[in-house]
């Protein structure tokens, strides 16, 4: 069959195109003796279609035509491999030292990025993470974490209402009276979320966010909240090697309350403008859980303790990415998010 | 609050160093802010938390510092030289309602001269923020922010009948205070009364009608205990906030009212001369009642995780005031009437516990069950979410939760949008008066400042909660905003597809089900760069072009192409992928170009090529459209590039072929498409 003719000599050309290598000069003596205009073997095959009886010209045409195309681009192919690869004339350097052709590239909020953070922390000491409502009642924001109406601690936590009595949570300690009333213990959980107060000034945003924090179990004891605190703060900060002080404080839902301070991540406590010149930074709030929590939510305070704290998410975020201005974060500029990630 | 250093030390047996004094303090729970020298003398600012009023005082701080520093407190002694004059003769109070006031002691300085106080006490005043007046008012000052125990002093002559009655507001009476502001008062609210008006809001402020000017002579000293509460409402109502109502609002000691009333009365005659008559006038319906509580030193350590020592116990309790019984592990203790913060147990805990020191306790973590961390299936989708519009190359963004009135009403006609508006009863500012029902009037605003700033290239998004009210309760959905403007990393001007694309991949990356793109829908958007997204029919986002009016409203000169996604239309848990066979015969590409109207949607050809393509047809993809000049606008060119491959054995481009003259021929009858 004369098509058998355009099988050995496909099979010719796949063997001298492999044995010519990355060798410019081979590829080109290979290509000469296939596709040359005068003496190409194309050449020839495509003068023999004439000789041909008329029944076999149309099988062997398309034939001819498909291993042409094929010689065609297996001679491309071959001669870029040889210029770029290849060790004869020709090559072309790279610099090396231009900018890279990048995807485009996407960013995380840094609240967010922090958030994640330590998620990962506590998920890897066994905690849930928990949501919840932004829109809070007031028995979880507040007379179930023994904050009754008229209480001096509603003035520290100025509120927006809403109609029917609603309000936007001024924290997220509600979700932890939300858990505590649906789950018995032990209950280990972590809520980062957003939260509202009525206030705005340098330090104080009226839309922040908070990770809330709970564990409750029996013989949970005040070295267990210091441990754990340490261990996150130590793990979230990391490469500072911060030193880490607790001091007595003041919560509603915790009975003793702690104030959580850091040694100042920018004068290492020596006293800047950062720390007010104390050399502390205060990061978060604890405290062990109030018996008057546990009895609004229905558990024995006889029988369980537990810690809670509360972290400032943004806080936290400005302080590890040395932003100066808490509202810079809720001005929806793309350029700090690109610049942080 | 501001503590003058020398006055605080004055009331303890030794003098302490003050690093020591200052670092004790705040790790006993009273944090020294600030240290600096005004007045001539040293001025600490110590943040006293809002449940000890009884440490808003120097002696109060005074007893905490004794025990901190393990130093003692010098008795409180007052030296006062009485006239043979009784006060019962002189003046007379009379307690109406004794549950608001228990107690009323008042003590008279008859024969006084107004001048100046001394020079010494000016600063000492000054020193703790307290601008000094005159020798009286400054005698109730300093007893004040001595003891704590507020004071009021009267102009004898102008109390009518010399009489006090300590009485509920008449319903609309009116009371102009020391502030000049006439105040209308009601019956929840308690007034000290002379013979026939209110002349003082109890706790709050006095009135200006009796207060002591040029002309005053004798001296009524008021030195009383009023509710909390109703001090706490009254002052709220009227907007009000003295030293006085701060710290009754949060509780004072009645049993320190006598020695304050002494003190004031001593100061008085000390400098404004006069006489102080024989005896207090003390009316006391309403004796404090002493509680008592034990205390477990065993169970204490074990809640502290920490061995306590009951004599360590013990001797903070005694610094403290609450007179220790040691029995054993046990302690019985009486709370001092200073302590109305201490009522139980858990409240003794703290007491011992921050004087034995938070950083004695050792860090032990606690032993819990291994059992992995779970997150929220919310936390989960709103993060999905945000990885997969991240993954798109877009920066993401937070804006307020909270939005004007005026954009949220241009809301209510985005496809999805959540119900009625949800407003804030007491916003900060018009302008953040409304929870936000989309997140695209948020993004808008902080496009145009991006833009403002002279930023061309725009990929941002945002992802946060939408808030609604729905048959009167309120309601939260997460949703993500996307906002795309400007050119591509490449230089290219953004059209639909650019957005459409980011779109989809937020739509992938987050697991939504299958959602259909409809053209138009939205009046955000334009009407032919528009599009409504939909599964099974009901709206859950949209995407497009800024519609020019919108654009014109946020002052925005450049297209915009913005979308919005209810993310609550996701799937809640992404299925797990499966597998099948990967193909182990090669596969035949062929292009087909389609010509037909403009009509005709993408969507319609591309069903119709799936249902007629037959079993061969891998997949398929668009590899060109043109509807350029020479077609007229009329009819577009449409290049599929479609995938053919047998499962079992290598196709040839005959078998190919021929299918796709089957095809071509199938869709020309069914769309009365032709091919270039």
């Amino acid at each position: 069959m004369s098509t058998s003719r355009l099988d050995e000599a496909r099979a010719a050309f796949e063997r001298d195109l492999a044995a010519a290598g990355d060798d410019p000069e081979a590829v080109e003596r290979v290509r000469v003796a296939y596709a040359g205009r005068r003496s190409g073997l194309l050449g020839e095959l495509t003068a023999a279609l004439r000789e041909l009886p008329k029944e076999e010209r149309r099988e062997y045409g398309r034939a001819l035509n498909e291993l042409k195309e094929l010689i065609g681009q297996r001679l491309e192919t071959a001669k870029e491999q040889a210029r770029t690869a290849g060790s004869g004339r020709g090559r072309r350097p790279v610099d090396v030292t231009l900018p890279g052709r990048r995807p485009p590239r996407g960013a995380a909020h840094p609240v967010h990025m922090v958030r994640r953070r330590i998620e990962s922390i506590f998920l890897r000491m066994g905690y849930d993470v928990e949501d919840g409502p932004e829109v809070e009642d007031d028995w979880h924001n507040f007379e179930a974490l023994n904050i009754p109406p008229d209480h001096p601690a509603r003035d520290d936590q100025d509120t927006f209402y809403l109609p029917g009595g609603s309000l936007l949570r001024t924290h997220t300690s509600p979700v932890q009276a939300r858990v505590m009333e649906s789950r018995e213990p032990p209950i280990r959980i972590i809520v980062p979320g957003r939260v509202f107060r009525r206030d705005s000034d340098l330090r104080h945003s009226p839309m922040f966010h908070q990770i809330e924090g709970l564990l409750v179990d029996e013989g949970i004891t005040f070295g267990h909240l210091k441990a754990t605190l340490e261990a996150f703060l130590q793990d979230l900060f990391g490469t500072y090697d911060v030193d880490i002080r607790l001091r007595p404080g003041y919560f509603p839902f915790t009975e003793p309350s702690a104030e959580v301070d850091i040694s100042c991540i920018f004068c290492h406590g020596s006293g800047c403008g950062m720390c007010s010149g104390s050399g502390w930074i205060e990061v978060l709030g604890a405290g062990m859980v109030d018996p008057r929590v546990f009895e609004a939510v229905g558990i024995d305070p006889e029988r369980y303790t537990g810690f809670a704290f509360g972290i400032g998410l943004d806080r936290l975020a400005i302080l590890l990415y040395g932003i100066p201005d808490l509202r810079q974060l809720f001005e929806g500029d793309p350029r700090l998010t690109r610049q942080l990630s | 609050m501001k503590f003058d250093l020398a006055w605080l030390t004055e009331h303890l047996t030794t003098e302490p160093d003050a690093d020591v004094l200052a670092q004790r303090l705040t790790a006993s729970g009273f944090l020294v802010e600030l240290r600096e020298n005004v007045a001539g003398g040293a001025v600490w600012d110590v943040e006293i938390t809002t449940n000890r009023p009884d440490a808003m005082n120097h002696r109060g701080l005074a007893r905490e510092a004794a025990v901190a520093v393990t130093s003692g407190l010098r008795p409180l002694a007052v030296a006062l030289a009485e006239s043979d004059e009784a006060a019962d003769d002189v003046a007379a109070v009379e307690i109406a309602d004794p549950e608001l006031c228990p107690r009323y002691v008042a003590r008279i300085v008859r024969g006084v001269r107004l001048g100046p106080s001394p020079e010494a006490l000016q600063r000492r005043l000054e020193r703790c923020g307290v601008r000094p007046i005159n020798a009286i008012v400054d005698a109730t000052n300093y007893v004040l922010l001595e003891l704590g125990q507020p004071l009021h002093a009267f102009d004898l002559a102008r109390l009518e009948g010399r009489r006090i009655v300590v009485r509920r507001a008449h319903e609309e009476e009116r009371l102009t205070t020391l502030d000049g502001v006439s105040r209308r008062l009601q019956a929840s609210d308690l007034v000290i009364a002379d013979g026939e008006r209110a002349v003082a809001l109890a706790g709050i402020m006095g009135g200006a009608d009796s207060e002591i000017g040029e002309g005053t002579t004798d001296v009524l000293i008021e030195s009383a205990h009023f509710d909390a509460l109703t001090v706490r409402r009254t002052a709220r109502r009227l907007g009000m906030h003295t030293e006085a109502s701060h710290r009754f609002e949060r509780g004072s000691d009645p049993e320190i009212a006598a020695v304050a009333s002494d003190a004031a009365a001593e100061m008085i005659a000390r400098l404004a001369g006069g006489r102080v008559c024989r005896g207090r006038i003390d009316v006391y319906p309403r004796p404090w009642q002493a509680r008592r509580l034990v205390l477990d030193v065993g169970a204490l350590s074990a809640f502290a995780g920490l061995d306590i020592d009951p004599s360590r116990a013990a001797a903070i309790l005694d610094g403290l005031g609450f007179g220790p019984a040691v029995d054993g592990p046990r302690i019985a203790v009486t709370v001092p009437s200073h302590r109305v913060d201490v009522e139980r147990v858990a409240d003794l805990y703290e007491e011992v516990l921050r004087h034995v020191g938070y950083g004695t306790v050792p860090a032990r973590l606690p032993v819990l069950r291994t059992e992995p961390g779970r997150r929220h299936p919310n936390w989960e989708l709103v993060d999905r979410g945000r990885q997969a519009a991240i993954a798109a190359g877009l920066a993401e963004v937070v804006t307020w939760s909270f939005v004007d009135p005026d954009d949220d009403a241009l809301v209510d006609g985005l496809p999805g949008c959540p119900g009625s508006p949800l407003a804030l009863a007491n916003p900060l500012a018009q302008t953040q008066a409304i929870m936000r029902r989309s997140l695209l009037p948020g993004l808008l605003a902080a496009a145009r400042a991006s833009l403002n700033r002279g930023e061309r290239r725009l990929a941002v998004f945002e992802e946060g909660r939408v808030f609604a009210s729905e048959d009167g309760q309120p309601r939260e959905a997460e949703r993500i905003g996307v906002v795309l403007s400007g050119t591509t990393e490449d230089g290219r001007v953004v059209d639909f597809a650019d957005l459409k694309g980011r779109v989809e991949a937020i739509l992938d990356g987050t697991c939504f089900p299958v959602v259909e793109w409809r053209r138009g829908g939205s009046p955000w958007l334009d009407e032919d760069q528009g599009a409504t997204l939909e599964i099974e029919g009901a709206p859950i986002g949209c995407a497009g072009l800024l519609a020019a009016e919108l654009a014109a409203r946020w002052d925005l000169r450049q297209p915009l192409y913005v979308a919005e996604l209810d993310l609550g239309a996701a799937m809640a848990t992404p299925p797990m992928p499966q597998y099948r066979p990967l193909p182990r015969f090669p596969a035949v590409t062929a292009d087909m170009t389609v010509e037909h109207p403009v009509g005709l949607e993408y969507r319609e050809l591309i069903g119709a090529v799936e249902e007629l393509a037959g079993e061969l047809v891998e997949s398929m993809e668009l590899e060109n459209r043109y509807s350029g000049d020479e077609l007229e606008g009329r009819v577009v060119r449409t290049t599929l590039r479609l995938v053919y491959r047998h499962p079992e054995r290598s196709l040839t481009q005959d078998e190919v072929n021929a299918a796709q003259d089957r095809l071509r021929e199938a869709l020309a009858r069914r769309l009365g498409v032709g091919f270039a």
